[in-house]
């Protein structure tokens, strides 16, 4: 057993190697090894509190580690690159049911140690926890009520929030917006019940008002993302994952525990900080975005005028042989399609014939930040060709082919030109600047916010309709 | 139906109305083609090459005149020509019917069809059969050839080791079909390339044939959309801002092509003697309106003059039939294209559809009867463009003043809310013990170092970022372990599923952010 200096250091260690890997990040080459200065840290701080004073219950740790590790190694190696939002959107459902119920075993220790007080029986036989607990001053353990609420609140929103966003991202659970009657007030009653019960908690009520309060919490986590549609979800996903991080830091205030409050706030600020890029992107009020669905439109749509020109891949491969520089704009289309390694070879194949071919990104291209650029590299696409919205903007007017594959409203000229459009004012790719686009497309239906796209009907537009990775593939051969 | 294409008179006219090719095209519409002897000798055609292209050579104009049923030309006919015609005949070729009453009038009196190639109306449908552009485009071509053959530098800048040549200035007035074919030849050959137009709108195509746009600051600009795509007569004041501009371009500039022409008015003069006067000898110009007039003072149709200062000025007006061969082949093209129209069923009878906007407006004459002007088309030329907002850029002092606001109220902002947080802290600090408050710092602190970290992170990053951030917020394993060994089975055995399921999230999630780095590469 090691004393408590050794653990305060260990968990300084850690902080900084936690503060040094989110940091690592802002380039490819190092975050290499800032994702080994985490796994350092959390193997230090793992190891250094488990073996710390009075931890006990090995034979319960150790194997669910064990299996824990076994099942977490086993899920990640078998995922598909295309799975990630869904399996991220899962993971961010373990911390919050971990939180749950490391808030309701912090309550239950600590009537225990009342009980025990109370009965000026001895302490032996306690936890770790409970032991921190039995030197508590009553208004110390007041606090610790709050921050056990918080922490259980969060974690339970965190949780079905979490699982619910994985459905929609699995395809598992309709996309689209979906609430019980009464909407967002019902919300609004679950989160004042749960207030009620909170209070009534802390003056001292059973057990059972903070297992009703979790169940509210577990409802509006539920009926909250339920509310949103697939559309919104990297906003979603960014915002659940700084829920996680919130209701670390809360129960690390609960167990006193400064490491667990570092990395909470760390992992809480990070997904903050991702979802209000998300929302400037998509130019909607972080508000808006978790009050569900799109704003009413102020007026009607401006009708769009013309028809959308259908082309055979021999038109766009003759196009491409043509161009000079080339310009393609992938979508959440590519991976459900799952073409990427085929626009991979189609940049390969351009490359070597000398041509120019660029990416432009949207930064809520997909349905998680960054999703775009995950896929593009395991496809092999070299990542300095792989460029951002306002890198590549306003390159559009000097190229010659622009495809777009699978994207809908990221390249919708609506949102530039129309006022009333439902997403007006979000900053888009301009594609249509180009000499020629082509949007390589399922069939003639609208994207993922239902909004008619007034690109496809566009002079210089062409569309290729079929399935992503079917067309990609038989452009590549047809290409000289 | 027999289509002839006699050889054209008009002194200096090289130009065929039919080549082989567009013989064997018209062939398949059901007609048969006659060309009079010789009539393609000087566009490069001989009557051989007619011949395998199954075309009868008919030798002399009147025989061919007899034998046909339509007559295709490419020059307006001359007196001797329009005798020719005759009741039910139809001749295609150039007309002019606004400059040419007498002409027409004569045409009526013979009962003959005609259809002027200068009056196909300007709409997307009968572009193919646009002889004036397509006969400007060669002008514009040609314009730029002449230039440089009188030119005695190159287009060309260039750095050798004989010394520096800059490259040559060249001005284009007028950026109709000509004007553009002119930017695009002179550009292409290296030279740099500036363009007016009275027409705003067309700003953007002058911009990406090469060339850059003389803005020229003026409320009351031109919308061409309205006039058929041709450009308007401008007011004195407009005019007068138009002339000061080019005052200023003519010492500057070595080349000046000058297109501009207004619809059935004399062409406006523009290039002024002074600034003739003020341009550097062995300057050139080429004045492409030179047969209804010229925009410069010094042009004399037809001739190379040259100015007291060296400033040699051409007004030749036979451009296209300089070009005689590539002129022939578009004519050829844009006339076939107009018996297809006049052929619908492809059976080789003429069905003169005066319900059609193409034909009837390209129509002057019919049944006995001028049909010229023709009434307005019913399809308007171009979208009328939509006037573009002014954005005016800021001089620097407003930009400085405007930083400086946004700094007052960024710290305004920023003091108010540290305020705010301050006065939040000592209400919180009344009420929390001590030790709530020292993890409170260790919080806060931890929140600002998250918030300046997170800012770097690379935008493709943001997936691994994610993950890595979901791997370490499972960090909450310690609070299981911590509690884990409590007497309670209760206990127990929630911190044991914790464990489980904070241990699946941490090797999860950092094994799936490896498995992303690793695959972003360089190339």
């Amino acid at each position: 057993m090691l004393g408590q200096g050794f653990v305060s250091a260990a968990s300084i260690a850690a902080s900084v190697l936690f503060i040094l890997s989110l940091g690592g990040l802002s380039n490819q080459e190092k975050a290499k090894r800032a994702v080994w200065y985490g796994i350092v840290g959390m193997a230090v701080a793992v190891a250094f509190t488990a073996v710390g004073p009075g931890i006990g219950g090995y034979w319960w740790m150790v194997p669910m580690m064990i299996v824990g590790a076994v099942i977490g190694a086993y899920v990640a190696k078998k995922v598909d690159m295309t799975e990630m939002p869904q399996l991220v959107a899962a993971l961010h459902s373990f911390v919050g049911l971990a939180a749950v119920f490391v808030g309701w075993n912090a309550d239950l220790e600590r009537r225990r140690v009342l009980a025990a007080q109370l009965a000026e029986s001895s302490t032996e036989g306690f936890s770790a926890f409970a032991a921190l607990v039995a030197t508590k001053t009553p208004a110390e353990l007041m606090f610790l009520q709050i921050e056990v609420v918080l922490g259980v609140f969060i974690g339970a929103v965190t949780f079905t929030g979490s699982v619910i966003a994985f459905g929609k991202l699995a395809g598992k659970v309709d996309g689209k917006p979906r609430q019980l009657p009464g909407g967002h007030m019902l919300n609004a009653g679950a989160a004042v019940l749960s207030l009620l019960l909170a209070i009534l908690y802390l003056n001292s009520a059973g057990f059972w008002t903070l297992l009703l309060m979790s169940l509210l919490a577990l409802f509006i986590g539920y009926h909250l993302i339920m509310g949103i549609g697939g559309a919104d979800m990297p906003v979603v996903v960014s915002m659940l994952n700084s829920y996680s991080g919130w209701a670390a830091a809360a129960i690390g205030f609960t167990l006193s525990n400064d490491l667990l409050i570092v990395t909470g706030a760390l992992v809480g600020s990070s997904g903050a900080i991702l979802s209000y890029i998300m929302c400037k992107a998509m130019n909607r009020n972080f508000i808006n975005v978790i009050l569900g669905g799109f704003g009413g439109s102020k007026g009607p749509a401006a009708e769009i005028e013309g028809e959308q020109v259908a082309i055979d891949t021999a038109g766009v491969a003759s196009a491409l042989s043509d161009a000079d520089s080339v310009i393609i704009v992938p979508g959440y289309g590519m991976a459900v399609a799952q073409a990427q390694n085929a626009v991979s070879e189609l940049t390969r194949k351009l490359r070597s014939a000398g041509k120019q071919v660029r990416f432009g990104i949207h930064p809520v291209a997909g349905r998680l930040p960054g999703h775009m650029n995950v896929l593009l590299a395991e496809a092999r696409v070299p990542y300095d060709i792989v460029l951002e919205m306002d890198e590549i903007n306003d390159d559009f007017a000097n190229t010659d082919v622009v495809i777009v594959i699978g994207a809908n409203d990221i390249v919708n000229p609506a949102a530039q030109e129309d006022p009333n459009s439902p997403i007006a004012g979000m900053p888009v790719l301009r594609v249509w600047d180009a000499k020629q686009v082509f949007v390589c497309k399922r069939g003639q239906g609208t994207g993922y916010s239902g909004i008619e796209n007034p690109l496809f009907f566009k002079e210089n537009s062409r569309m290729l309709y079929g399935d992503a990775r079917t067309s990609i593939d038989s452009l590549v051969p047809a290409i000289e | 139906m027999k289509i002839g294409a006699p050889k054209e008179t008009a002194r200096g006219e090289a130009r065929v109305a039919l080549t082989p090719e567009s013989a064997q095209h018209i062939k398949k519409l059901g007609h048969e083609c006659l060309i009079e002897a010789g009539a393609g000798e000087a566009a490069g055609f001989d009557d051989d090459a007619y011949r395998e292209a199954g075309v009868t050579v008919v030798d002399g104009a009147q025989a061919l005149w007899e034998a046909a049923d339509v007559v295709i030309k490419v020059r307006e006919p001359s007196e001797e020509e329009a005798g020719f015609l005759r009741q039910g005949q139809t001749l295609i070729s150039f007309f002019w019917p606004a400059q040419s009453e007498e002409l027409l009038e004569k045409c009526r009196a013979q009962g003959a069809t005609v259809i002027a190639m200068d009056m196909v109306p300007r709409i997307s449908r009968a572009q193919k059969m646009d002889a004036l552009s397509s006969m400007a485009n060669i002008a514009g071509y040609r314009a730029v050839i002449e230039a440089g053959n009188n030119f005695g530098r190159f287009f060309t800048g260039q750095v050798t080791a004989a010394g520096k040549v800059p490259p040559a200035k060249v001005l284009v007035i007028g950026a109709g079909v000509a004007g553009l074919s002119a930017i695009g030849t002179a550009a292409s050959l290296g030279a740099v390339v500036r363009a007016f137009d009275v027409r705003p709108e067309v700003a953007e195509q002058i911009e990406s044939m090469g060339a850059e746009f003389l803005f020229l600051e003026f409320d009351e600009s031109q919308d061409g959309a309205e006039t058929g795509g041709y450009a308007a007569p401008s007011s004195p004041e407009f005019r007068e801002k138009q002339l000061a501009l080019f005052r200023e371009q003519a010492p500057d500039v070595d080349i000046v092509i000058t297109t501009a022409l207004i619809p059935g008015k004399p062409a406006p003069k523009l290039w002024l003697e002074d600034m003739v006067k003020a341009m550097k000898p062995g300057s050139v110009i080429v004045d492409l309106a030179a047969e209804k007039g010229g925009n410069c003072d010094l042009t004399v149709p037809d001739e190379r003059v040259v100015s007291d200062n060296g400033v040699i000025v051409i007004g030749y007006t036979d451009f296209p039939s300089r070009m005689a061969t590539q002129a022939s082949l578009l004519y050829a093209t844009n006339v076939r294209h107009m018996l297809n129209d006049l052929t619908p069923e492809k059976d080789g009878a003429i069905v003169h559809d005066m319900e059609d906007d193409v034909i009837r407006g390209a129509t002057v004459t019919h049944a006995g009867e001028i049909t010229f002007p023709p009434p307005p088309p019913k399809v308007k030329a171009i979208a009328s463009a939509k006037p573009k907002p002014k954005v005016k850029e800021p001089t620097p002092e407003e930009k400085r003043a405007a930083e400086h606001a946004a700094f007052l109220a960024q710290t305004k902002r920023q003091v108010t809310m540290l305020g705010v947080g301050g006065l939040l802290m000592l209400l919180l600090g009344q009420v929390a013990p001590v030790s709530f408050m020292q993890h409170f710092i260790v919080f806060a602190l931890a929140c600002f170092v998250g918030f300046q970290v997170i800012w770097g992170v690379s935008h493709s990053l943001h997936t691994p970022l994610m993950a890595v951030t979901n791997a370490i917020s499972s960090i909450i394993i310690l609070g299981a372990i911590l509690q884990i060994g409590s007497g309670s089975f209760l206990v127990i055995l929630m911190s044991a599923l914790s464990v489980l399921i904070a241990s699946i999230n941490i090797v999860g999630g950092f094994q799936v952010t490896r498995r992303m780095l690793a695959m972003f590469q360089k190339s």
